[in-house]
């Protein structure tokens, strides 16, 4: 399989168009496609035609697996309580009729004889000498079974990644920053208690108490939101913070404007909103007045266009942007960064261990090299450089070979501009104009500007 | 919008599934083995008490039967141990293989429940990165706190941590050797010379202990069995009885050495993962590698603090930064814009625009921005100040 592979990397490699045809072969490689599949794409990129995504049937595949091993457990579940019963049973009643004995019963005979009956109705009736528990071998067999369903569901194993001796190393050298990371996390999950107990037994140095305090302030505050709708704490914080944070205090002065109307206090609603709406006169003009039109529905919300304003999730809304901000203004990171890489990690590793199988073969780490081989699809999200990627050339742009920008807005790297300046055609004297290779303005290099991402 | 890709978000999952499920193996084999066993002796004892039972004393038929008594009863406990276990690994499956299929309910990377679930899936790593490591009580904090009962392996873990702290503290192989006994066919699958290595440290202890006679009687009762395989090292063992423990001749001072508690503790480690299908690495190692990496950029190891993102996990310079700095960057074919200032994706909905100073950001941060100062925007890296209408939009293809 692999060596068909490697037949389409040389192809791609011959067609000279080398990035961006490797990592059509390798995505492809990745979801597991059929060689006849991959090669299509290949084909078709090659030409220029648009490639169609990797087929999405496998992932319907896999949780009709998943039901499939749900029912097996249920049916698992039903076949190992009827064998332990058929073999409990008779040996409760063997031991019925061997206390009869005991206590001295007077047909002892009789006793035994039902007693070895009994048991041997657990080993089947093949009798005494080649034992054998028919209910429980039957189990057993079961649940190898089953577990022949488990290992078909999941056809690509992690060993690839797993006992290269750098992930040893890794382990050995940052078991302790692991740990500090995991702290944090803690902390910024506002699990405070499970923080302490858990820099106390892995004995982990636990940073300052500074730190530690804000968040716990913060939880607090975005509790008082979320559970019991009152924003003045938050309201008070915003408003200290000199206008960076207008669009919260906003929102939080909207979401109590909002609870005066439906508690049906429309004059208190009225003087608060002359009290605390100027203020964002001139920047939310629009927002505002659609916000006083509300008292004309005030004795029918659920059916007025401001139903939606009403909406449950607001306050657990109110809660996360109050929060956001907060990390914002101390400069720390909004979402664990733990749970951010953890998640990145989930989405990477099959694309790595692919990879990682590869290289293998040619005694290579994947973590020993400077760059990735392949690109990892993450999700806006969690993008958060810029990444420019020459869409002539396809190279990541760097400080010796700047992206550049034509005069009608098209970037291009720099290397690819003295490229298209030199011209491609032999014994044509370049003029130093060019096409653009995205658009029929014409260019030349003076004409090019720097741009920073 | 993002998909979730079921194939992909299962790859570090089958250990999930596959724990349990060893468990299970492990414990149908064993009580099937032992019913057999037990029952063909009870039958066997029966049978003889019954053809004999007019020869027998009163009294010694009594006390056949009080034998039998007292290992049916035994027989029994054990059976509904195993009984209880075994519903519970079944209903820890179950509950497992639900967890999964939750997934395709997810249309989206956004929707809220896959961030939830995200949530538990790191909860579970850190549980297993906890136990590995014997913090047994965070764990079991953990696991209370997010209701993670039939998601962790705790009973499996507290059996490892367990003959570990036998191996290395107590120097004692008697759990490692029980636990042998109980997975032989297992280990002898995989070839594993575990057994071997904890006869051998026996062994070699009472040689320390100068009990030389009792030493070979030793390798002649469990080391023999070995010699197919073994044969060398037998060889060796046995020499090593003309050698006093204070020897410095290197082979037998290694032999002699306590390190190799630690040694032994590590192979067994390796050859229990090995058989319950875990990854010999933590999981949580496995994601943070491959994660970090994928989102290591050049600007992530920049020197210069103004190309830091502080939500960017590889920007954490004291914890996951430290981590990230000998893992590979990511690769990229595709152009990827983030907004200096909102952070948000510059694309043909909010296309990224040039000042005239070179520097771009995204044009909704230009418009909130001229909206507040009255047209004019602010270079956030250089602090010169421009019309809006002074920016040109960029094309990115």
């Amino acid at each position: 399989m692999q060596r068909n592979y490697q037949h389409e990397l040389e192809l791609a490699r011959v067609a000279g168009r080398l990035s961006r045809t490797e990592n059509v072969v390798m995505l492809g490689l990745i979801s597991g496609e059929s060689t006849t599949r991959v090669r299509q794409r290949l084909f078709r990129h090659l030409a220029g035609l648009p490639t169609a995504p990797a087929d999405s049937s496998s992932s319907t595949a896999n949780t009709l697996q998943m039901e499939s091993l749900i029912r097996d457990c249920d049916k698992l579940a039903k076949h190992q309580a009827s064998a332990f019963n058929k073999t409990l049973a008779p040996i409760e009643q063997a031991l019925e009729q061997l206390q009869k004995i005991k206590q001295g019963s007077p047909s002892s005979q009789a006793s035994l004889r039902q007693a070895l009956s009994h048991v041997q109705k657990i080993n089947g009736d093949s009798g005494g000498s080649s034992a054998s528990a028919p209910a429980l071998r039957e189990l057993a067999t079961n649940v190898s079974k089953y577990g022949k369903h488990v290992e078909k569901t999941f056809k690509h194993p992690l060993d690839s990644l797993g006992d290269g001796s750098s992930a040893q190393f890794f382990a050995q050298k940052h078991g302790e920053h692991v740990g500090r990371a995991l702290i944090e996390h803690f902390v910024h999950s506002g699990q405070f208690g499970l923080a302490a107990a858990y820099a106390e037994e892995s004995r982990v140095s636990k940073p300052g108490g500074e730190h530690e305090t804000r968040f716990r302030e913060m939880f607090a505050v975005a509790r008082e939101i979320e559970e019991q709708r009152q924003v003045e704490r938050a309201v008070e914080w915003a408003e200290r913070q000199g206008g960076a944070c207008e669009a919260l205090e906003f929102e939080l002065r909207r979401l109590r404007f909002l609870q005066l109307v439906e508690q049906a206090e429309p004059t208190r609603a009225l003087e608060y909103a002359r009290a605390w709406f100027p203020k964002f006169a001139s920047s939310r003009m629009a927002e505002i007045e659609h916000l006083m039109g509300i008292f004309i529905y005030a004795r029918r919300l659920g059916s007025s266009p401001y139903a939606a304003l009403f909406d449950e999730s607001r306050w657990r809304q109110g809660a996360e942007h109050y929060v956001a901000c907060v990390c914002r203004q101390a400069g720390v990171p909004g979402a664990s960064p733990v749970r951010v890489a953890v998640d990145a990690g989930a989405t990477a590793i099959p694309v790595v261990c692919k990879v990682a199988g590869l290289m293998r073969d040619r005694r290579v780490e994947w973590s020993q090299q400077n760059e990735l081989a392949v690109e990892v699809p993450l999700p806006a999200d969690m993008r958060f450089h810029s990444v420019f990627a020459c869409p002539v050339s396809k190279e990541q742009a760097t400080e010796e070979n700047p992206p550049m920008a034509l005069p009608c807005g098209h970037v291009v790297c720099r290397a690819s501009l003295e490229k298209l300046a030199r011209g491609v055609r032999p014994g044509v004297v370049a003029s130093g104009r060019f096409k653009c290779p995205y658009c029929p303005v014409m260019a030349s290099l003076a004409d090019a500007r720097a741009v920073h991402f | 919008m993002d998909k979730v890709n079921m194939e992909h978000m299962l790859a570090i999952e089958e250990p999930f599934l596959k724990v349990p499920l060893e468990q299970l193996k492990r414990s149908a084999r064993q009580i099937q083995k032992l019913v057999e066993r037990e029952m063909a002796a009870v039958s066997s004892e029966l049978s003889e008490a019954l053809k004999n039972q007019y020869r027998l004393a009163p009294e010694e038929l009594q006390k056949t039967v009080d034998g039998l008594i007292e290992r049916l009863q035994v027989l029994k406990r054990k059976l509904e141990d195993a009984n209880q276990e075994e519903a519970q690994l079944i209903q820890r499956s179950k509950r497992r293989a639900i967890e999964l299929q939750e997934l395709k309910g997810f249309e989206t990377t956004a929707h809220p429940l896959f961030q939830q679930w995200c949530r538990r899936r790191l909860d579970r790593v850190l549980v297993d990165y906890m136990l590995r490591n014997g913090n047994m009580r965070t764990a079991q904090m953990l696991v209370e706190e997010s209701q993670l009962e039939h998601f962790a392996d705790t009973s499996l873990f507290s059996l490892v941590m367990a003959i570990e702290a036998e191996l290395k503290e107590s120097h004692s192989c008697r759990g490692a050797l029980e636990w042998c006994a109980e997975n032989r066919s297992a280990l002898r699958k995989i070839q594993s010379s575990l057994e071997f290595e904890l006869r051998l440290q026996e062994f070699i202890e009472m040689a320390r202990a100068h009990n030389r006679a009792g030493a070979i009687a030793y390798a002649k009762k469990h080391m023999v069995s070995w010699s197919d395989t073994q044969l060398p090292r037998i060889e060796r063992a046995m020499t090593l009885l003309a050698f006093p423990p204070t020897t410095l001749c290197p082979p037998y001072r290694a032999m002699f050495d306590q390190a190799r508690w630690q040694t032994l503790s590590d192979s067994f480690r390796t050859v229990i993962f090995q058989l319950y299908n875990l990854p010999a690495q933590p999981l949580l190692h496995l994601l943070l590698q491959t994660g970090l990496s994928a989102l290591k950029t050049p600007a992530c190891v920049s020197e210069e603090p103004s190309e830091h993102n502080r939500n960017c996990p590889v920007c954490q310079t004291e914890t996951l930064g430290k981590l990230a700095r000998d893992l590979p960057l990511s690769h990229h074919v595709n152009s990827n814009l983030v907004c200096r200032i909102t952070g948000e994706k510059m694309d043909e909905d909010n296309p990224p625009m040039r000042l005239p100073n070179g520097y771009v950001y995204s044009q909704s941060a230009l418009s909130d921005m001229a909206a507040k100062l009255d047209g004019k925007i602010k270079c956030q890296r250089t602090g010169q100040v421009f019309k809006l209408s002074e920016a040109t939009k960029l094309f990115i293809s």
